[in-house]
């Protein structure tokens, strides 16, 4: 009995929750400004990025890799019926290649789709507006860090998906190959 | 080497040799003297009788010439007392010169003439009695008679001086005989004499030499003999203070052996209620020994459950994965929408509520999966725990299934051992008790040995008063043997 209490407590919150939120009316807009974010993990540091920065979320897809001169571009995935290039989120933020295969993929952008591909995923995240706070520009290897998100029980660096753009198209025309003739 | 029996019986075998000698010599000498002498005797005998012949002839002629004179027939008695014996002397001077043939030829021409004589005498006489004196002067005056009376004298002298030399020649024998023995005894005696005290010289020499060596060696033995009897003497007491202790330890060994007989009593007794105990130990055995065969089936059974609820926990792990999994795509769906609601601007709105509601269910769901797959793995591990825990027990079941039978065996061994151990009390209560009866033999006899070597020690000291007393007698002896040497 001692073991299903705890199981039937939890139920009982989640529906009660859940109740809750059926019976609850929409917001109205006048709420306090907050930002989702998906916390996430490099290299087994904690970083967030914006929900309203990418296009969507998916996981475990397959990788095609192929040769490239850009090293954080780890290959090809088909995503939502297209062909995405999938960047490794770990070198563009300037980490050794990881060992452990990054299983999750966010997409950004509804044109020239990329994706950026990370080992874990550890939840959705809402944060006041106010909880970001800018961040210091002194590393080079973190100039795609803009803000941190900081809370009484939270503190993560929050990646600039248009800089990572940036950096990933820069990357891209500085590794391209002029065509033949 | 001669003993000494042999050197004296040598000494007085040679000392009777030379006095059987002497002896046999002197004998001899003294036997021809006496034959020579007896000879002598016999020649004097002869002598006598040759002239006892002629003295009674002349007896004969003088009673004859008394009675012619006076015719008085008293003058005839010798004339009778001749006639009467001079035949006999005549034989018997016969008999005696018998081995002389000169002396028989004399006789024989004597005895006609003494018979010639008394005849004449005779005739006288008869006439002088017819009183005719004239007549019988006449016959006398004839001569006749006195011719025949010279006749017999010349024979008889004939006679005596043959008889003479012949006992010159033997009284020179005699002298001979007489002188051969005196020598033969004089010499012989002083030969004897010198051979005796040589003889005693050269025993008495040699037998002090040796008396005295062997006096010597019985001194010198007797002086080891006192030593001897000296160490035998403190033996026998250092023996009798032994035998003393001994006795003690011997009948402090009979007491121990008398405890020891009543300790075996003891451990047989004891021995016999342990087996008692033992097989009543050995029923509780086999009863405990059937209760951990049950434990053992249970906890079997119980290990079968517990690999079952594993089995049974893997599946619901299975199934919460699967859970775990929706609820992430979910999640991720959620997310996407709420991306898409964001995309569509105001009408998005209530969409991206909803969206997001469903997302924090995803949320819960996976967080909810998170504390089940946490209370799966608690459940799983506890359930390996006690599986592990159940097969520890299973295999501690076993043991001690298998230690039961240990013990069972062990206390069958021990109820048998147990056995042979009261065989073995009762045979050492029977041992110890015949030990003891044998040690109060020895004890007895040990006893008896301490009185023989107290014995031994007053026979020792006798022994040594002995020993002392013959080294003295020693001593007294090689005095006398030196004085004897020295004298």
């Amino acid at each position: 009995m001692t073991s299903v209490s705890p199981i039937a407590a939890k139920a009982a919150e989640l529906r009660s929750v859940f109740d809750h939120a059926r019976a609850a009316p929409f917001p109205s807009g006048e709420e306090e400004q907050t930002e989702d974010l998906l916390a996430i993990r490099v290299s087994r540091d904690a970083y967030a990025i914006r929900v309203t920065e990418i296009s969507g979320l998916a996981t475990d897809r397959k990788v095609v890799t192929f040769p490239s001169p850009v090293a954080e571009l780890l290959g090809v995935a088909g995503i939502r019926g297209a062909l995405v290039p999938v960047y490794s989120l770990a070198a563009l933020l300037g980490y050794a290649v990881e060992t452990e295969q990054a299983r999750w993929l966010a997409l950004c952008g509804t044109e020239e789709t990329f994706a950026l591909a990370f080992c874990d995923f550890e939840g959705y995240v809402r944060v006041r507006t106010a909880q970001l706070y800018s961040a210091e520009q002194n590393d080079v290897a973190r100039v795609h860090v803009t803000q941190v998100a900081r809370t009484t029980d939270l503190v993560r660096a929050v990646v600039s998906i248009p800089l990572l753009r940036e950096a990933i198209q820069e990357r891209c025309r500085n590794n391209s190959v002029p065509k033949e003739r | 080497m001669w003993t000494f029996g042999r050197k004296i019986a040598a000494g007085f075998t040679l000392a009777f040799l030379l006095l059987l000698g002497i002896g046999g010599v002197s004998y001899r000498s003294i036997s021809a003297l006496t034959s020579t002498s007896q000879l002598v005797t016999h020649t004097h005998q002869v002598l006598e009788h040759i002239a006892e012949v002629l003295s009674l002839l002349k007896d004969a002629e003088t009673g004859q010439r008394g009675y012619v004179i006076t015719g008085d027939e008293a003058f005839l008695e010798p004339y009778q007392t001749a006639v009467g014996s001079v035949h006999n002397v005549v034989k018997d001077l016969r008999q005696l010169t018998a081995d002389n043939a000169n002396q028989q030829t004399r006789i024989d021409k004597m005895e006609p003439l003494v018979a010639a004589k008394l005849a004449e005498l005779k005739q006288t006489i008869d006439v002088r009695r017819k009183g005719n004196l004239e007549e019988t002067t006449k016959v006398i005056r004839s001569g006749e008679g006195k011719k025949i009376m010279d006749d017999l004298r010349l024979v008889l002298s004939q006679m005596e001086r043959e008889e003479r030399d012949l006992l010159k020649q033997r009284a020179e024998e005699v002298e001979a005989a007489a002188s051969s023995a005196k020598s033969t005894i004089v010499f012989g005696t002083a030969f004897c004499l010198l051979f005796v005290t040589a003889t005693g010289f050269f025993i008495t020499r040699s037998l002090s030499g040796q008396i005295g060596a062997a006096v010597r060696h019985v001194q010198s033995s007797s002086a080891e003999l006192q030593s001897a009897a000296n160490q035998q003497a403190s033996g026998a007491k250092e023996s009798a203070t032994a035998m003393t202790e001994i006795t003690t330890t011997i009948s402090e060994l009979l007491a121990t052996s008398r405890q020891i007989a009543e300790s075996a009593q003891r451990v047989a007794h004891v021995a016999e209620e342990t087996s008692t105990a033992a097989r009543a130990g050995d029923n509780t055995v086999q009863k405990s020994h059937e209760s951990v065969n049950s434990v053992k089936r249970q906890v079997d059974l119980i290990v079968t459950h517990m690999l079952d609820l594993g089995k049974k926990s893997q599946q619901i792990g299975g199934i919460l994965e699967i859970i775990n999994e929706l609820a992430e795509q979910t999640n991720i769906l959620a997310i996407n929408a709420t991306i898409e609601a964001s995309g569509a601007g105001d009408a998005g709105k209530r969409f991206a509520v909803v969206a997001d509601e469903i997302r924090k269910l995803a949320d819960r769901v996976g967080g909810s999966t998170k504390e089940i797959r946490v209370l799966i793995e608690e459940i799983r591990a506890a359930v390996n725990t006690t599986v592990m825990a159940t097969e520890g027990g299973s295999k501690a079941v076993d043991l001690g299934a298998r230690q039961f039978v240990e013990v069972t065996a062990a206390l069958k061994q021990i109820t048998e051992l147990l056995g042979t151990t009261t065989a073995a009390a009762r045979e050492i209560e029977l041992s110890t008790k015949q030990q003891a009866t044998a040690v109060e033999q020895v004890n007895i006899a040990v006893s008896n040995v301490a009185k023989a070597a107290k014995e031994t020690e007053v026979s020792s000291g006798q022994t040594l008063q002995t020993a002392g007393q013959l080294a003295g007698l020693s001593r007294d002896l090689i005095r006398l043997i030196q004085a004897t040497a020295g004298a």
